[in-house]
């Protein structure tokens, strides 16, 4: 993405009055073995979801899970900004969200495996305070019974 | 934000950071910030190697010795790439003889060529199958003329978000027919198209208009996602 400065105006401004958490520092978890023998999740705020399942809402803090053995034919995208062009998405839905990737990655054993399940929400919200004080809790206690090790996070 | 509370509950995370500004606040653990438009946080469609490549540094950073980490993916931005999506209100609209339900069964046509071409779609988001989406038509049609008409796939779907997911739908089964009638052509010259020279761009500024002008704070809310 260009610096926040090269978009146009617009933009600029919706971007710099977005709820943004502000930190001096960072939690610190430790990785207790090497990453070809961890489980590996995928959390998105891609607004992705499995076709049938609730579209996301706009503002909408809450989650979908998208099993792990879900395809590019089985996923849809509801993401309500036009800020980004679909095309990618449509073409290839590893743009956003590397499912095939991640499946090579296990594959030459530079990654243990993937967990059983992935997760989704919904960015670009005006209103974070759910995500942060549910939403996140509850996936990372989904995730720590899914016996993921490492949480991949993509925007859109 | 996210990333700090897996982070808290044990999880170790890996960031893929699009606004380097916002991730230079948020401070997560790990984040590699990467040269792409919005949309495409893992690099270009159907270019495996840039993917895998974006996966390598990402992964990369659990072996940082700097904690927190912000890192760069490297690259800029590729020619004819404005790392957003072109608007409407940044296309001349020419004019469309045909009408919206005319076109949008000969965009069906070539729909369905990339179904069966690509064993996939990403329409859906309505609920309603693609056969049907000159009804869709009719029942926008018949809210921006002030006219009530249902469709029995709303269900319980408030009427603004109903709205934006048929237009969503109706957006992206003419992004899969263009792809069929103009393979490898720019995104960016893509978008010019839709909002140009299709008689679907030129309805979603009306229906936005339509959608704007309303009483309903949840409808004029909803029309930010229908054109801009």
């Amino acid at each position: 993405m260009p610096r926040l400065a090269t978009l146009p105006q617009i933009q600029r401004n919706m971007l710099l009055t977005r709820a943004v958490e502000e930190n001096d520092a960072a939690p610190r978890a430790v990785l207790s073995g090497p990453l070809a023998e961890s489980t590996v999740a995928i959390v998105t705020s891609a607004g992705i979801h499995c076709r049938g399942d609730r579209p996301f809402g706009r503002d909408d803090p809450s989650f979908r899970v998208v099993p792990s053995t879900a395809g590019g034919a089985d996923l849809l995208q509801s993401h309500s900004s036009l800020a980004f062009d679909k095309t990618a998405f449509v073409r290839d839905v590893n743009v956003v969200f590397p499912v095939d990737r991640l499946a090579e990655l296990v594959a030459e054993q530079r990654i243990g495996r993937v967990g059983p399940r992935h997760y989704s929400v919904m960015g670009a919200l005006h209103d974070v305070t759910a995500v942060r004080d549910e939403t996140a809790p509850e996936l990372a206690r989904r995730l720590v019974d899914d016996g993921v090790d490492v949480v991949l996070l993509t925007p859109t | 934000m996210v990333a700090r509370r897996l982070e808290e509950a044990g999880l170790v995370t890996v960031s893929i950071s699009l606004i380097r500004e916002h991730t230079e606040k948020i401070k997560p653990p790990r984040a590699l910030w990467v040269p792409f438009p919005f949309g495409l946080p893992l690099g270009h469609p159907d270019d495996a190697a840039e993917q895998r490549a974006v996966l390598d540094a990402v992964f990369g950073l659990l072996d940082d010795p700097e904690f927190p980490v912000l890192r760069d993916f490297g690259g800029e931005l590729a020619e004819g790439e404005t790392g957003t999506s072109i608007q409407a209100a940044a296309v001349e609209q020419s004019a469309v003889a045909v009408s919206l339900a005319d076109e949008v069964t000969v965009m069906r046509r070539y729909w369905e060529q990339w179904t069966e071409r690509m064993g996939r779609t990403a329409v859906g988001v309505s609920g309603v199958a693609p056969v049907r989406f000159r009804g869709v038509v009719r029942f926008l049609e018949a809210f921006v003329d002030g006219r009530q008409r249902t469709l029995p796939e709303q269900g319980e779907t408030p009427l603004p978000l109903f709205i934006r997911y048929c237009a969503d739908d109706l957006r992206v089964l003419y992004l899969e027919a263009r792809l069929v009638m103009k393979p490898g052509e720019a995104q960016a010259d893509t978008q010019r198209w839709f909002w140009g020279r299709t008689a679907l761009g030129a309805f979603l500024r009306t229906l936005r208009d339509v959608m704007n002008d309303s009483d309903d704070e949840q409808m004029r809310a909803c029309a930010y996602g229908i054109a801009r």
